[in-house]
């Protein structure tokens, strides 16, 4: 058996730390933007014959008169990405110049390596971006006020609290990690982190389902051992679900196209922190929630 | 037992047919067809998987009325069904914008420069005066044939006025034919941009007349779909251009698909491995999971998109969750001592607020996706929200219904039941 309430000091500390880099990474480093927040041009390439990226970056940059924002080659398969101009005003302008650089690159590409196959296009409009984004946010918040008022409903106002730190904690950590590694995020980024906020608390809800139980049988135990049995109670169950998960959604990582293995990445990554938080982080802190209010009481 | 038995193979049956039809559909004679998800009709796939192009446009103008927008919707329907594309899609992306999505084409270019016109057409003279706009046009059409007098074939646009209209054009051909030389012309101007300017010779007493420029095909049909559509209340600017090719979207499904099939044959074999006899009940579940999901997809005709396929494949492995859970609660009670038909009724007793707590915040997400979210994330919501809820349904009742018949065929060894020896482990 687990001693999780015992060793709460390490298991607390650990992912204490770990989000107190992702927050600082967030706040001075940020997001790498992908086109879709940032406006700009997205188009893929099939290029035939063979090429290296730092060819196809250099024969980009020379057109545009600057680097490209990413140049990604997957097998015959190249990804460029730009910017717009800074000095356009109007979305008509910039979207122009996107438009317009896109045919001289289409034509610098041909003439290098021959058949060169536009497949993938987007074209997004700065202001788009800052809608998505916006919306994004707007929709996370939304989603976690629904679950905290549906936990408070059906346990208590303690495990809603409790279950949104371990969201909060789950949500910090997979941005951190995107924002250290300079991973770039995507509209898919969106729907995957919302995917997190919803499924990785199945896991906490399971355990405070457990201590729910625990709590109506047994009188004389600490608030302690019932979350630290609880917890223990659930761990397979927690470890299998995760497996079985993780059995699929890593297939579609391993199988995928380039842009849905950027959409099974966070979930990958969120299912992992998610199953940490609600096995070593959720029972600890609502036990030392309770277990102080009952010592307040004492005195 | 032996209605146990029966009961069992009824379900197996049932649960076959429905693959049947979530695969082939259903048809009744004429009159009921339920198209399935390998049927043309059945499942519409989404731009990103069967290639075709996404353009977004915004209204220029504050706060346009809703009906101005839907003024504008029913504009573009008309512009796309004309120019050939009337299986394109329209639909209103929060309070100004506008996504058109056109299936099957990857130039979309051209076709958004001419779909995002304003369509303001003047007839004006030299100096400026408006003589007729685009409101006393009756209809347009896009024709081919000679068009001067050495007989060259050529593209051009034939219009026809309305009664006021043509007796505009009368008086001002009639006023213009008296001009002196380069004055007796009309500018044919279509957005501020001119396409013709034809000398008028003599007063013209006719209710139709036709443009001529350097058309292509192309050119005149989108230019009389503009002209017939009518004005639209406001510029639109585009936004959002998006496209797809064919390959890359077929590669996509391709891949994601073989992927759904091993990691469901994987989870299946998991399943199978840990909690044996109650993980194969979990399996045969899982099937009516997938089939009912087929079935949903066709035949609500939900567009599928490449999250979308992402979102059924991690509800694959969500949905044996709650069979997880119920299985786990059961091996507890069977390791308490209790027999095999006590520990499943409370197994599934207690472990049913757990599994209806836990799915619902996941609920809660997905319609959040599916209520607020745009294109492909719309998409994936729906797909999730279907995943999560019939995964439920499947694994609580048709699970149950299963094992109960398994405990009337008198499977008691707890060998089957996920425990390794009975006597072991019974405290």
């Amino acid at each position: 058996m687990l001693n999780i309430t015992g060793n709460k000091k390490i298991y607390l500390t650990i992912p204490a730390i770990l989000v107190i880099i992702s927050i600082v990474s967030l706040i001075f480093v940020g997001f790498n933007l992908d086109t879709d927040f940032a406006g700009g041009m997205a188009v893929t390439y099939k290029i035939e014959s063979k090429f290296t990226t730092e060819d196809v970056t250099k024969t980009v940059a020379d057109v545009l008169g600057k680097a490209p924002t990413s140049v990604q080659a997957s097998g015959d398969e190249v990804v460029v990405k730009f910017g717009y101009d800074n000095n356009l005003k109007t979305d008509a302008e910039k979207s122009d110049y996107a438009l317009g650089k896109l045919e001289e690159i289409s034509k610098a590409l041909n003439e290098k390596y021959g058949s060169v196959v536009e497949t993938n296009k987007d074209v997004i409009s700065p202001s788009t971006g800052k809608e998505l984004a916006s919306n994004a946010l707007w929709m996370s918040i939304l989603s976690v006020i629904l679950i905290l008022i549906y936990i408070t409903f059906r346990f208590e106002f303690v495990s809603g609290v409790v279950a949104v730190l371990c969201l909060a904690h789950d949500v910090l950590l997979l941005c951190g990690i995107y924002s250290i590694l300079n991973i770039s995020i995507d509209v898919n980024f969106i729907a995957a982190v919302l995917t997190v906020l919803g499924y990785s608390i199945n896991n906490t809800i399971v355990i405070f389902d457990r201590i729910r139980e625990n709590t109506r049988h047994a009188k004389k135990q600490t608030y302690a051992e019932i979350a630290n049995n609880s917890v223990n109670q659930t761990l397979f169950r927690s470890l299998n679900t995760t497996i079985t998960t993780l059995l699929t959604i890593g297939m579609v990582y391993i199988m995928g196209v380039t842009s849905i293995k950027a959409f099974a990445m966070p979930i990958i990554i969120g299912i992992l922190v998610g199953t940490y938080s609600s096995i070593f982080v959720a029972g600890s802190i609502w036990s030392m929630w309770r277990d102080s209010a009952v010592k307040a009481k004492k005195n | 037992m032996s209605r146990s038995i029966i009961k069992f193979a009824a379900m197996i049956l049932v649960i076959a047919l429905l693959s049947f039809v979530a695969l082939y559909g259903l048809d009744l004679s004429d009159k009921f067809h339920m198209p399935g998800i390998l049927d043309p009709d059945g499942v519409i796939q989404g731009l990103d998987l069967k290639g075709g192009s996404v353009i977004v446009y915004e209204a220029q103008v504050e706060n346009p009325t809703e009906e101005q927008m839907n003024t504008v919707s029913s504009m573009l329907r008309t512009r796309l069904d004309s120019m050939g594309y009337p299986e394109a899609t329209i639909t209103k992306q929060g309070e100004k914008k506008v996504r058109i999505e056109i299936p099957s084409m990857s130039n979309p270019e051209m076709a958004a420069d001419s779909l995002g016109a304003t369509a303001q057409l003047q007839f004006v003279d030299y100096e400026g005066n408006v003589i007729i706009t685009g409101n006393e046009v009756k209809t347009a059409a896009a024709e081919y044939g000679p068009t001067d007098s050495m007989g060259a074939s050529s593209h051009y646009v034939s219009l026809e006025f309305t009664d006021e209209g043509a007796q505009k054009f009368s008086e001002a051909t009639g006023r213009i034919a008296g001009l002196p030389q380069g004055q007796n012309f009309i500018a044919i101007v279509m957005d501020d941009t001119a396409i013709s300017m034809p000398m008028v010779q003599t007063q013209i007493n006719d209710t139709a007349c036709i443009i001529t420029g350097d058309f292509t095909s192309e050119a005149a049909t989108n230019l009389a779909a503009n002209i017939k559509s009518g004005q639209l209340p406001f510029t639109l600017e585009q936004v959002e251009l998006r496209s797809v090719s064919a390959t890359l979207g077929e590669t996509a499904l391709k891949t994601s698909l073989i992927a759904g099939l091993i990691g469901f044959i994987l989870v299946m074999l998991f399943m199978l491995l840990i909690y044996r006899l109650m993980g194969l009940v979990a399996d045969i579940a899982l099937l009516l999971y997938v089939a009912l999901t087929g079935i949903l997809l066709a035949t609500l005709h939900i567009n599928l998109t490449l999250p979308g396929i992402a979102g059924i494949i991690l509800a694959i492995g969500m949905a044996v969750d709650a069979n997880v859970v119920i299985f786990e609660r059961i091996k507890e009670e069977l390791k308490l001592g209790k027999t095999v038909r006590a520990a499943v009724d409370a197994g599934f007793n207690r472990a049913l607020t757990a599994v209806i707590d836990s799915n619902i915040t996941t609920i809660i997400a997905a319609v959040i996706l599916l209520w607020l979210g745009t294109g492909t994330i719309k998409g994936f919501g729906t797909t999730l929200l279907i995943g999560v809820v019939l995964s439920m349904i499947s694994a609580i009742f048709v699970t149950k219904f299963l094992l109960k018949q398994m405990i009337g065929m008198n499977v008691k060894n707890l060998w089957f039941y996920g425990i390794k020896k009975a006597k072991e482990e019974v405290k």
